[in-house]
């Protein structure tokens, strides 16, 4: 029964790509153009952690099916960019919509469904080392599942067949009921990967996804994750610390800088010295 | 906002103690003269309280019956009959054991989960006053079980259920669940709340996130908890049955009271060797537990077959206890129950005063604490004593190379003490009690000299284990100046020993006030025997009021401990 429903909501969605695809095959859509494929849209948006103005005055419209590269030195306000979009960081001021749904001012009930169709990765991983993978992956879908489930699912682990199918998708399909904790980091990540792919997110968002991982693993990720959100057509944001993977992967690059957005293009109209400019060091204020 | 709530929670540090930093330190030394004077103008006070060198406290036609009883302990009953007997109980106290460590687990989870700020103060938005205000609100609710004692619990729940296998679960479970409670939500606030908050933005509940992403690190933790608590579970399920819940404690006071000493003895081993074995357990399980922690043994894939073993062996001790209890959960919700609770609390409602009045109550608050304060004395003198016998001294320290001869005199030292206090803390307090009943008139001293004594045997064994972990380098380094032994231990390992020994000394003055209700009970006076007359008379509007009194004493208690801990520092 349950399955069926799956298939049936799974085929629904194919659909509704299917159609924005042969949409995007068009010219390119304009801000304002069509407003039901927006993703993520920030307006005016500024974020005060404590005595830091971590973001201020940012604009930002991510579209579905698109895949942007957040570039910027640390401290820059990546990480509070991606907390924003999946809802667990505040804007202090500004409108914050993901999915539709304005954070700001949407009851809780609303802001959770709307977080349950947003996938975010982080660059250390979050994944329960004392957990057997199977758990790890299962716990994309505790948006979904009620509490008894969830419960239920530590004992005797639910809808397997599902996770057997994530797990190789990024894979590690022999992985299945090691401790995840005994896992290399690579693999971790991927377990985090599968966690989102179970879950079916609209769209995914990635905190230095590959920060902690050697350059080879790291490419072999984002290669990943890139598939997965081409293969579904899913949003993809990820910030990254390796400015050449953003170009070489990225059609769009954001560049922050002190909490502003410095530059938004597509790659091929990216200057290289917009970009030495984006890390520069700070000139010693007075010396313009 | 996490500062603000840790502040607020600014009574318990566990930490070792750490030499006074330069800042403050001569104001340090005179607030500890000052505590050190004050000690022993209280002990002064309680020993003039108690009576000594004043009134007659010794009862002369006692001594046989104190020396014969010890001479019982060679010649325990051992016949088939008795053996049986001694068996049942055996298995009745450890079932209360088990099903009281499985509820205060229960509640330890839930409340731990409720009483922490993880729970509060993260989540969609900022929760603001509305979280501290609830996390508050649920710290305060478990104060109050935390401060009564299971006995009392055991007393009341008495009342309410009549004699049923469910006063021992409830009496246990409830108090050790709301000690659990706490360790178990400072557990999970130290645990990293990555994988926590990153479910929550996930769309997660914050209960299932919860399971997911929380309680699996903590959990082994708490485990190992509950096997330390699980220990003194036994001896409570023991002291339990002395007021009437049945098990070895029962039996015991029924022996007790027809002065067959060869049978309490059988008791007491059975006992003995229930306490031993559980600690085995316990003490197992949590090697192992820190091992993997440490990471010095690397188990590979799959869990450890002992902590597994553990886990399965504990479900089913749960199951067998319930049916050899005969546990039925029905009385709980039966109309008898709710009929003697409304009873109960309608009688206790408005509290009034005994016969004589505040004045009274005032003397027997004094005499409690006077029990305390002498037990403590005691405790301490007596564990210092024993602790360095008793420690396994790491070698090259302060032994000298000596001869064959010393050494087996020191090895005979050795197991001597470990075995005296073994026996000194295998042995409860209210037993303790009734046997110092035999020589004292009652009063301060034979509650004072029981928690002393069982005091010595717990202490003892904190202190030598203490004084196994010192620092042994400034040691070595003063052997190398040519010091004799005597000499490193009066200038390396006194010193060094020292605030250890007085912080738990502190922390077992708290445990210490709590249990003077236990050796009251039985009759050694103060608030103790007072609620146990005022509860078996009826006398619930007073026996409430004596509840309150205790409940004020331990929490002054409590503060005044944290109060010296932190000078003692
Ligand atoms: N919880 C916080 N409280 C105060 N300041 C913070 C907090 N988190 C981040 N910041 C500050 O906000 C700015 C942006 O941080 P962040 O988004 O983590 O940058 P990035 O991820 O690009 O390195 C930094 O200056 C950082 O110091
Ligand atoms: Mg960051």
């Amino acid at each position: 029964m349950i399955a069926m429903a799956r298939d049936a909501e799974q085929a629904r969605r194919r659909d509704r790509r299917a159609e924005r695809a042969t949409e995007r095959a068009g010219p390119e859509p304009q801000a304002g153009d069509r407003d039901d494929d927006i993703v993520f849209e920030l307006r005016e948006v500024s974020v005060r952690l404590g005595q830091v103005e971590a973001l201020s005055g940012v604009d930002l419209v991510v579209r579905s099916g698109e895949r942007v590269a957040i570039i910027g030195p640390s401290g820059a306000g990546k990480t509070t960019l991606i907390s924003l979009l999946n809802g667990t960081t505040a804007a202090t001021r500004g409108e914050v919509r993901a999915l539709g749904c304005p954070y700001g001012r949407a009851s809780a009930r609303h802001i959770r469904a709307t977080q349950r169709r947003i996938g975010t990765i982080h660059q250390r991983f979050d994944v329960v080392a004392q957990l057997r993978t199977v758990h790890n992956v299962n716990a994309g879908r505790l948006g979904a599942w009620p509490f008894w489930k969830a419960a239920l699912s530590l004992l005797l682990p639910r809808d397997v067949p599902r996770v057997r199918e994530a797990l190789a998708q990024v894979g590690i399909r022999d992985k299945l009921h090691e401790r995840t904790g005994d896992l290399s980091g690579g693999e971790q990540q991927r377990v985090a990967i599968a966690r989102v792919l179970v879950q079916q997110p609209e769209a995914i968002l990635a905190d230095e996804p590959v920060a902690s991982l050697d350059p080879t693993r790291g490419l072999e990720i984002m290669k990943l994750l890139l598939d997965i959100s081409a293969e579904s057509e899913t949003a993809l944001l990820a910030s990254l610390h390796d400015v050449d993977m953003a170009l070489d992967k990225f059609e769009r690059v954001v560049g922050l800088r002190d909490g502003r957005i410095v530059f938004d293009k597509r790659r091929e109209n990216l200057h290289d010295d917009e970009v030495r400019a984006l890390y520069a060091i700070e000139q010693p204020p007075g010396s313009a | 906002m996490t500062v603000s709530l840790r502040a607020l929670d600014g009574v318990e540090e566990t930490s070792a103690p750490a030499p006074a930093g330069r800042s403050g330190g001569s104001r340090r030394s005179r607030q500890r003269w000052l505590w050190a004077l004050a000690a022993v103008a209280v002990t002064g006070a309680s020993l003039v309280a108690a009576g000594v060198g004043e009134r007659d406290v010794l009862r002369a036609e006692g001594i046989p019956a104190f020396v014969e009883f010890f001479r019982a302990a060679g010649a325990p009953r051992l016949d088939g009959e008795f053996l049986a007997l001694t068996g049942t109980a055996a298995l009745t106290t450890l079932a209360y054991a088990v099903l009281g460590t499985a509820l205060s687990l229960v509640i330890g989870i839930v409340g731990g989960v409720l009483t922490s700020q993880t729970w509060w103060s993260l989540g969609r938005r900022a929760r603001g006053k509305r979280g501290t205000v609830s996390w508050m609100l649920a710290r305060t609710v478990l104060v109050v079980p935390r401060g009564i004692h299971e006995v009392v619990w055991g007393l009341i729940f008495l009342i309410v259920f009549g004699l049923d296998p469910i006063v021992a679960v409830l009496a246990i479970g409830i108090p050790f669940g709301a000690v659990t409670a706490k360790v178990f939500s400072e557990l999970l606030d130290e645990t990293a709340r990555q994988p926590y908050s990153a479910l929550l933005a996930g769309g997660a509940s914050r209960s299932s996130a919860m399971i997911y992403g929380l309680l699996p690190p903590a959990l082994s933790d708490l485990l190992s908890y509950g096997f330390y608590r699980f220990e003194c579970a036994i001896r409570s399920a023991a002291v339990l049955g002395l007021v009437g819940a049945g098990g070895l404690g029962f039996q015991l006071s029924l022996s007790f009271q027809s002065l067959h000493y060869d049978e309490i003895w059988t008791l007491l081993y059975a006992l003995i060797a229930l306490s031993v074995a559980a600690d085995f357990w316990s003490s197992r399980v949590r090697a192992r537990r820190s091992a993997r922690a440490d990471g010095t043994q690397r188990t590979g894939r799959g869990a450890d077959p002992v902590l597994v073993g553990s886990g399965v062996l504990g479900l089913a001790l749960i199951v067998l206890s319930v049916w050899w209890i005969g546990l039925d959960l029905a009385v709980l919700w039966s109309g008898e129950t709710w009929e003697h609770t409304r009873r109960l609390l309608g009688d206790a409602w408005p509290p009034s005063l005994a016969g004589d009045g505040l004045s009274g109550l005032v003397w027997l608050s004094a005499v409690t604490l006077a029990i305390s304060i002498l037990a403590m004395v005691i405790g301490f003198c007596g564990a210092a004593l024993f602790a360095f016998p008793a420690a396994n001294l790491p070698r090259g320290s302060y032994h000298t190379r000596r001869h064959v001869l010393s050494r087996a005199a020191r090895l005979v030292l050795f197991a001597a003490s470990r075995l005296v206090l073994v026996v000194l803390r295998a042995i409860p307090p209210p037993v303790w009690a009734l046997l110092f009943l035999f020589v004292l008139y009652p009063g301060i001293l034979p509650g004072a000299l029981a928690l002393g004594v069982y005091t010595v045997g717990v202490l003892g064994r904190l202190m030598a284990e203490s004084a196994e972990n010192l620092d042994v380098r400034p040691l070595r380094a003063l052997r190398a100046h040519g010091a004799s032994a005597a000499q490193v231990f009066c200038y390396g390992v006194v010193p060094a020993a020292t605030p250890r020994f007085a912080a738990y000394g502190l922390y077992r003055w708290e445990v210490t006030i709590r249990e003077t209700v236990v050796v009251g009970v039985v009759g050694a006076g103060g608030l103790g025997y007072a609620l146990a007359q005022q509860l078996s008379g009826f006398d619930y509007g007073a026996a409430l009021t004596t509840l309150a009194t205790l409940i004020l004493l331990t929490l002054a208690v409590d503060f005044i401990s944290a109060a010296v801990r932190r000078t003692v520092r």
